[in-house]
C-alpha cells in the first residue's frame, strides 16, 4: 500500500480493529456435495429440455406449413412466413448481445 | 497444472473431471467474494450463492467463448449473484449480529471501554452498509478476510490501482460518516 495520511491511517487501523473475526471457510465436503449434485441433475435435466424444445419447434413448423399449405399458399411463402420471424428474433437477439457488449466496454 | 482454458475446453466438451477441478480450484475464491458482498451476518447465504454460482457456469460453459478470462467470468457471476441475493435478504434478521462477532474476537478490558468500543463498531459496521458495493467488498476482503490488494483486484475484475483506490476511498468516506455520527477514529 502507499503512504496514508494520518486521519486515513487511523481509520485503517480502526478497520483493522473492528473487523477481525474468524474468517469463514466452506465445509471440507462442499466440493464433493456440489459435484454429486451438479452430476444428478445436470446433463439429464439438460438433455430433456433440448429435446422438449426441439420437439415443439418442430411439431409447430410442420403444423403451420400443413396449416398455410391447406389454405392454398405455395411453399416459398409458407417458407418465408416461418423463416421470417426466426431470422427477426435471431437479428434482435444478436444486436442486443451486441449493445449489451458495447456499452460495458465503454463502462469499462 | 493445466491452464484455465484448458480446463474450459474439455469441460466444453463434457469432460466431468476438467469441470472437478475447476470447482476445486474456484470453490474458495468464489465463496470468498460471496461472503465479501453479503457480509459476515449471512454466511451459509454465501455457501448457496456459491452452490448457485457453479450450476450456473456447469449450465452454461459451453456458451463460453474466451473472450474474457474464465477467471474474470465466474467472478462476474458470482458479484452479480451475490448482490441480487443480498437485495432480497437485506430486511431478513441476520444469523448473527457483527457486534457480537466482533466481541468474540476482541474483548476489551472494561465495561464501561467495553460499551463504547461496541458502539463505535456498531456505527463503523452500519457506516460500511451505506457505502457502495464495491467498497464494501474491498473492504471486507482486504481487512477481514485479509486479501492481498492483487487478489481483491483479480476478483472484483479491476486493475490493481483501481482496487487500492476503492479502499482509499471507502476509508475517506468512512471516516466523515464515523465524524458525522460523533465518533472519533483513533
Amino acid at each position: 500500500m502507499t503512504e496514508m495520511e494520518p486521519r486515513e491511517a487511523d481509520i485503517d487501523s480502526l478497520l483493522r480493529r473492528s473487523m477481525a473475526a474468524p474468517i469463514p471457510s466452506l465445509p471440507p465436503d462442499f466440493d464433493q456435495r456440489l459435484l454429486r449434485e451438479v452430476r444428478r441433475t445436470g446433463p439429464l435435466l439438460d438433455r430433456y429440455r433440448q429435446i422438449l424444445i426441439a420437439g415443439y419447434g418442430l411439431t409447430s413448423v410442420v403444423a403451420s406449413a400443413v396449416v398455410m399449405r391447406g389454405q392454398g399458399l405455395d411453399w416459398g411463402a409458407i417458407a418465408v412466413m416461418i423463416l421470417g420471424p426466426l431470422v427477426l428474433v435471431a437479428t434482435v437477439s444478436w444486436s442486443l448481445r451486441a449493445t449489451h457488449r458495447k456499452m460495458r466496454h465503454s463502462a469499462d | 497444472m493445466e491452464s484455465d482454458s484448458q480446463l474450459v475446453a474439455r469441460a466444453q466438451s463434457g469432460d466431468q473431471q476438467a469441470f472437478a477441478e475447476l470447482v476445486r480450484h474456484y470453490s474458495s475464491l468464489v465463496f470468498r467474494l460471496a461472503v465479501s458482498i453479503l457480509g459476515r451476518e449471512f454466511i451459509p447465504e454465501a455457501e448457496d450463492v456459491t452452490q448457485e454460482v457453479f450450476f450456473k457456469v456447469y449450465h452454461a460453459i459451453e456458451s463460453f467463448r474466451g473472450e474474457a478470462e474464465f477467471s474474470s467470468w465466474i467472478y462476474r457471476i458470482t458479484f452479480n449473484q451475490a448482490v441480487n441475493l443480498k437485495a432480497r435478504v437485506r430486511f431478513r434478521e441476520p444469523h448473527m449480529d457483527e457486534v457480537v462477532l466482533y466481541r468474540m474476537v476482541s474483548p476489551e478490558p472494561g465495561p464501561q471501554r467495553q460499551a463504547e468500543t461496541a458502539q463505535r463498531e456498531q456505527a463503523l459496521a452500519e457506516c460500511i452498509q451505506t457505502l457502495p458495493e464495491v467498497y464494501q467488498s474491498a473492504l471486507r476482503l482486504y481487512y477481514w478476510l485479509g486479501t492481498g490488494i492483487g487478489e481483491v483486484a483479480a476478483l472484483l475484475g479491476v486493475p490493481e490501482n483501481t482496487a487500492k483506490s476503492y479502499l482509499h476511498r471507502a476509508r475517506q468516506l468512512l471516516h466523515g460518516l464515523l465524524k458525522e455520527k460523533g465518533y472519533s477514529c483513533d
